[in-house]
């Protein structure tokens, strides 16, 4: 669903991304770990057109995402580390407006709600405006606003940082949710913890390079934290 | 797409208490606006209305005297203020609207209330179309600088295009928003303007709906390409703070310097005399003798001829009353004199009229205040086309009363004429332009602001299409 091949992003000599190779298929959790500025941001970027690649290709559903920069969008949903809404609407609105955006303009009222309600967001808080929302409620009307795009693959940048441990246990959970439900899932994320809980594949990245890919069936928490260490000091 | 667009922008502006409170002021200033412009219009109407009657029924119950003193005696002349005046009062405040029409001379205007404004009316009337052409865009401007830079900062804007929204339909639904907002704003002042047109008298001499519908089209191709600049500086600008400042700086530019650059500068390109210095010129060519030739031998030259034509030695000899043909004589002797002073007077006028058009290519305010004026019909070339069918008017009333004393007068020194003479002297009635001959002399006005329209739609088109996401 999500392919990276060779895929390299420069900035003047410095690179951001270094031949990246990287595929998910759908009901994958990839979480991609690393220090700040080792590429994972990059990656999305490039996921999502919003920078153009240096070499190599970025595909969604099998689509190269520079000659189809919207036709591949219609298959991500996009989730920050901060998600941000119009905070002169509603929760409703701000959903509503959204997933119109997206394409899909064919929900009702009703439906928007249960979205809503289903990420979590409490029914008294749907007509409230978002300015009135804590960080954990803007991030659950970004899983909603991806759950009504029906996003065939997610990309993630840190979402859970700054959540408390419930907010990003919930969080979690409503992303394996959506995976079991066969979503692709690229997570950039510095929670090792959440790394092991939700992720069916790890890697690490370092300068740019993937330099290191596993499943997280085959290693322990301990095990991932040392690896990671490892890496980040060799 | 474009129109959900459009629907949460203005969503979000009706409830931004900013927007709500600036956009408040301008609609309130526009409708004092069009009250006091209604006001001021109506008492110069009214006014004008009972002084034409006035004026008539005073001339014509002169009494008895001698057409050519009845001649001296004089009328005025009223300029009708066009039905739009009151929206736009243009020039008339500076130009004046009353004219004293008597023998011999061609009088300035009467009327200039400008000439008793203090200081601060040299800043500018409130007036609706000051309104719509300083403080619109400024509030476009106060509407519209964040819609990309503020939804870049947010981080909004890569949200919106992660979900595969073209950009384009971005822009168009971002500057429908936008004109959404400023219809909500404008529809009351347009609702009373409307109905202030339609009141009272039935027609307008001057095609009022359809220099109504000029009118607005020419604002709706100035504040569009407000529109349009301002949607092309937020989405190049780094920062909504910098799209903000440059927008500042672009409405300092056009509202305020340009027009008082174009107006020094069109006085420099196209010097006028002032009204001392015109009245010097005249009295001294007066005393040179007009055009070199001496008004002695002016009537020499028209004497011998006439004698000529009757065959006679002697003006004692002469059928027709020479005392009464003399008189239409030095008129013709003045008028020539006159037409080339005005001519050259007006020329200039009408030259840094041109001139302020064409600085419109630069600054959009200079071309729309040209053609609002000109459709109001508050314009230069409106005044001097009355000035001119008045003076045509002076010189048909003039040579009316003193053909009369030529003819009828004999030899007698004592010939008088009584209220059937004044009765039948022609009226000054003010043959009105149609609205096409009003935006005639304004196609480079009107080319400026298509330019600039499109231009800048291009410019939003091309900045949109480019937006970066961060």
């Amino acid at each position: 669903m999500l392919e990276a091949k060779g895929l390299t992003k420069l900035y003047g000599s410095f690179k951001a991304l270094d031949s990246l190779d990287l595929s998910i298929e759908p009901g994958q959790v990839f979480c991609l770990l690393g220090a700040n500025g080792a590429g994972k941001t990059t990656t999305i970027n490039l996921f999502l057109n919003f920078i153009e690649a240096n070499a190599g290709e970025a595909r969604v559903h099998g689509l190269q995402v520079a000659e189809n920069p919207l036709e591949t969008k219609k298959h991500l949903a996009y989730i920050p580390e901060q998600v941000m809404l119009y905070r002169h609407l509603t929760g409703l609105e701000n959903l509503e407006y959204f997933t119109a955006l997206a394409g899909h303009e064919e929900y009702s009222q009703g439906q928007l709600r249960r979205f809503l309600n289903e990420a979590g967001i409490p029914a008294d808080a749907i007509d409230r405006r978002v300015s009135t929302y804590s960080k954990g409620m803007r991030q659950k009307v970004g899983i909603a606003i991806a759950v009504a795009k029906r996003a065939k693959a997610l990309l993630l940048d840190e979402p859970t940082s700054g959540l408390d441990p419930k907010a990003s246990s919930e969080f979690s959970e409503l992303l394996k949710s959506m995976s079991g439900e066969g979503a692709a899932v690229l997570m950039a994320t510095h929670d090792l913890f959440r790394a092991k809980e939700t992720g069916t594949h790890v890697g690490i990245m370092k300068q740019g390079r993937l330099v290191a890919q596993l499943t997280t069936e085959e290693i322990g928490h301990a095990d991932l934290e040392g690896l990671y260490l490892e890496h980040m000091h060799g | 797409m474009v129109v959900r667009i459009a629907r949460k922008e203005l969503l979000e502006m009706t409830r931004d208490g900013r927007f709500r409170v600036a956009g408040g002021v301008v609609a309130l200033l526009l409708l004092i606006a069009l009250g006091l412009g209604w006001h001021r219009h109506s008492n110069v109407t009214a006014a004008h209305e009972i002084a034409i009657a006035q004026e008539r029924e005073i001339w014509e119950s002169q009494g008895e005297k001698s057409p050519h003193s009845a001649a001296h005696y004089g009328v005025y002349a009223f300029k009708p203020t066009g039905r739009l005046s009151f929206f736009d009062p243009g020039t008339e405040s500076y130009t004046g609207v009353t004219v004293w029409l008597e023998a011999h001379k061609q009088n300035q205007f009467l009327y200039r209330p400008a000439r008793d404004g203090n200081t601060l009316q040299r800043f500018g009337e409130l007036t609706a179309a000051a309104v719509l052409q300083l403080l619109l865009p400024l509030l476009i401007i106060l509407l519209a600088f964040s819609v990309f830079a503020g939804e870049r900062e947010s981080g909004t804007l890569r949200q919106v295009l992660s979900l595969g929204v073209r950009r384009s339909d971005l822009a168009v639904g971002k500057a429908l928003g936008v004109i959404g907002a400023l219809a909500l704003l404008l529809v009351p002042a347009v609702l009373l303007g409307a109905a202030a047109l339609t009141a009272g008298t039935a027609d307008s001499p001057s095609g009022g709906l359809v220099r109504t519908l000029f009118l607005a089209s020419a604002y709706l191709l100035y504040l569009g390409a407000f529109v349009g600049v301002t949607l092309a500086v937020s989405a190049r600008a780094p920062s909504a703070r910098f799209a903000l400042v440059t927008l500042l700086g672009f409405w300092v530019f056009v509202c305020l310097a340009a027009p008082r650059a174009a107006t020094d500068l069109a006085k420099a390109l196209y010097p006028t005399p002032s009204v001392q210095e015109f009245a010097a010129a005249l009295a001294e060519e007066k005393e040179t003798g007009i055009g070199g030739v001496d008004y002695d031998d002016f009537l020499e030259g028209r004497k011998q001829e006439l004698l000529a034509e009757y065959g006679v030695d002697d003006v004692e000899a002469l059928p027709i009353n020479y005392a009464g043909w003399r008189f239409q004589v030095s008129e013709e002797y003045g008028n020539q004199f006159f037409d080339r002073h005005y001519a050259r007077l007006w020329d200039q006028f009408e030259a840094q009229d041109g001139f302020r058009q064409k600085i419109g290519f630069a600054a959009p305010l200079l071309a729309v205040r040209s053609l609002s004026m000109s459709l109001a019909g508050s314009d230069f070339a409106h005044f001097r086309r009355f000035a001119e069918q008045a003076e045509h008017y002076r010189r048909r009333l003039v040579a009316f009363l003193n053909d009369d004393m030529r003819d009828n007068a004999g030899a007698g020194f004592s010939y008088r004429q009584d209220q059937g003479l004044w009765t039948n002297a022609p009226a000054f009635a003010y043959d009105a332009p149609d609205p096409f001959w009003a935006v005639s002399g304004q196609s480079t006005a009107l080319a400026a602001l298509v330019l600039w329209l499109v231009l800048s739609a291009v410019l939003a088109r091309s900045a949109a299409a480019r937006l970066e996401v961060s």
